[in-house]
């Protein structure tokens, strides 16, 4: 008897994991596509991402978070080792120049000139507005992903909006 | 603010994830063997275990100062029950005569409803010599009336053909005390200690009678043999004609007839004594009451338990805060440290 609820529970937490994994797969590679600027990368992180998530799942707390949100915050967190070792790695390799990216397009839809604009933003501009603008989240679970207040959440976003705007302006 | 429809694009910019992705990603999903989700978090554990804790520790100290065999009558001295109810006498079969005595007290307890009760002690016995003594303890609400039930007592000796033996009255103070030998003819004992009773509350009841019937008769008997014996020396002193003999004979009479006077005395003494009863009558007012002490209730245990709880927090307050302010002034400074290096990290296009 107890080994069948535990084998439900255990059934019930895989099913749940790879529902949550099926069903915010595309936010989860979306955020790290605009937050690294190259899709390769966030293949790649989305990926490594999904393997932390399945050794943290027993940690999930719904209460706390939705698990798009709890995704979101893994993939932040691999997002900045991996920029954190990327800058290691052009130091120790005295490469001066930013390696080539952006070969691909951020995303379908957008105009060549918001794309141009969205790349003349940084790396945490973009995330600013992959998670309010792109994942439409809220400014609680947005500012508990990026781990600020929801003041601050919303300060970044109005940035990031000027900034766009400027770019675009600057364009046309 | 960028204008709505560059919001809109931004919207509508989605970007679906590569099926080699997908893939990778169902096939994580699918090897996975995630371990049971623990259903009993630690916070939910603290919220059972913190106050069941509490309750132990609190019912631990409350055991410990409740002493043992503390009940109902804690606090009370040893036999002061006995002391202090009234203790009307069982009634005694008055008319079973001769009175198998005794000289013990006959005090029995009673119920303390009976204080008010007229006293029942028993009373001597018609016709029987008998050494009669009673104690009868009275209380009385002020010393006046400590000092006027005195009076009545006296009055109602006087009265049964008694007399007081000893007096002392205390009653000028804040309490009033007295006690009253009263000496009262055997006949009317009944009816004193009926009467004396009825001047206060009674308090304590005490009787103690000997019978001495059976003494005055076996001296009695002895005096008869004696004069008996000194009615035969009187004959045999008037057929001697010896002088020696007859000074012999006449001083066995003399120490004879000298023991009979001596027995007679004697005999007429306990007579004498036992045609009275002696009464030693009480009056006193309430004792002032002692001050009570604190009694600890079920809870004080809890609150004591609580106090040094609070000690404790106070010391580990003081010792601790340094630490604690330490630790918050580092982990600030590394959380700003690190938003700094995030923010320099995430500055770059």
């Amino acid at each position: 008897m107890c080994d069948v609820r535990r084998g439900e529970r255990r059934i019930h937490g895989v099913t749940s994991f790879a529902q949550a994994a099926e069903r915010h797969l595309d936010d989860v590679y979306a955020y790290l596509a605009w937050f690294t600027g190259d899709r390769g990368v966030a293949e790649d992180l989305a990926g490594e991402t999904f393997e932390r998530a399945l050794r943290l799942w027993h940690r999930f707390d719904p209460g706390r978070g939705s698990p798009r949100t709890w995704l979101c915050q893994l993939a932040r967190t691999v997002a900045l080792d991996h920029f954190r070792s990327e800058r290691r790695r052009v130091r120790r390799e005295e490469l001066a120049a930013i390696p080539e990216r952006f070969e691909e397009r951020l995303a379908e839809g957008l105009s060549p000139e918001l794309e141009r604009a969205l790349r003349r933003l940084s790396a945490g501009e973009r995330e600013v507005l992959a998670l309010r603008v792109l994942l439409e989240l809220d400014a609680a679970s947005a500012a508990r992903v990026l781990g600020i207040s929801a003041t601050n959440c919303t300060t970044r976003l109005n940035r990031a909006l000027r900034k766009l705007e400027e770019a675009l302006d600057a364009a046309a | 603010m960028p204008p709505p429809d560059v919001l809109d694009q931004l919207r509508e910019a989605r970007v679906a994830a590569p099926q080699e992705l997908r893939e990778r990603v169902r096939l994580i999903a699918a090897r996975a063997t995630a371990p049971p989700r623990r259903r009993i978090g630690l916070r939910r554990a603290a919220l059972v275990l913190v106050p069941v804790l509490a309750a132990c520790v609190a019912a631990a100290v409350v055991l410990s100062h409740r002493t043992p065999g503390t009940g109902s009558t804690r606090g009370l001295p040893a036999g002061s029950t006995v002391e202090s109810s009234p203790t009307p006498a069982a009634p005694a079969d008055r008319s079973a005569a001769p009175q198998p005595f005794t000289g013990a007290a006959a005090a029995a307890p009673a119920a303390a409803a009976a204080s008010k009760a007229a006293p029942l002690l028993p009373g001597p016995t018609p016709g029987r010599v008998q050494r009669y003594e009673a104690t009868l303890g009275l209380r009385l609400r002020t010393p006046a009336a400590v000092s006027a039930a005195a009076r009545r007592a006296l009055r109602i000796a006087g009265g049964l053909g008694g007399y007081a033996r000893s007096i002392q009255v205390d009653a000028g103070g804040a309490s009033g005390y007295a006690d009253l030998v009263l000496r009262i003819p055997r006949a009317n004992v009944d009816d004193a200690v009926q009467r004396l009773g009825a001047l206060g509350t009674v308090t304590s009841e005490n009787v103690q009678a000997q019978d001495l019937q059976a003494q005055v008769n076996a001296t009695g008997r002895l005096i008869a043999r004696l004069e008996k014996r000194v009615g035969a020396l009187r004959s045999q002193l008037a057929g001697e004609q010896a002088r020696d003999e007859r000074d012999r004979t006449e001083r066995a009479i003399a120490a004879f007839t000298a023991r009979i006077e001596r027995l007679q005395r004697g005999r007429a003494g306990t007579i004498r004594t036992a045609r009275y009863a002696t009464i030693d009558l009480t009056l006193s007012t309430p004792q002032p009451q002692p001050a009570k002490p604190h009694h600890h209730g079920p809870l004080h245990g809890l609150v004591a338990a609580f106090r040094w709880i609070g000690i404790g927090l106070v010391y580990a307050l003081a010792i601790a805060a340094p630490f604690v302010v330490v630790g918050v002034l580092v982990w600030l400074v590394v959380r700003t440290v690190r938003r700094r290096r995030e923010d320099e990290l995430l500055s770059r296009p």
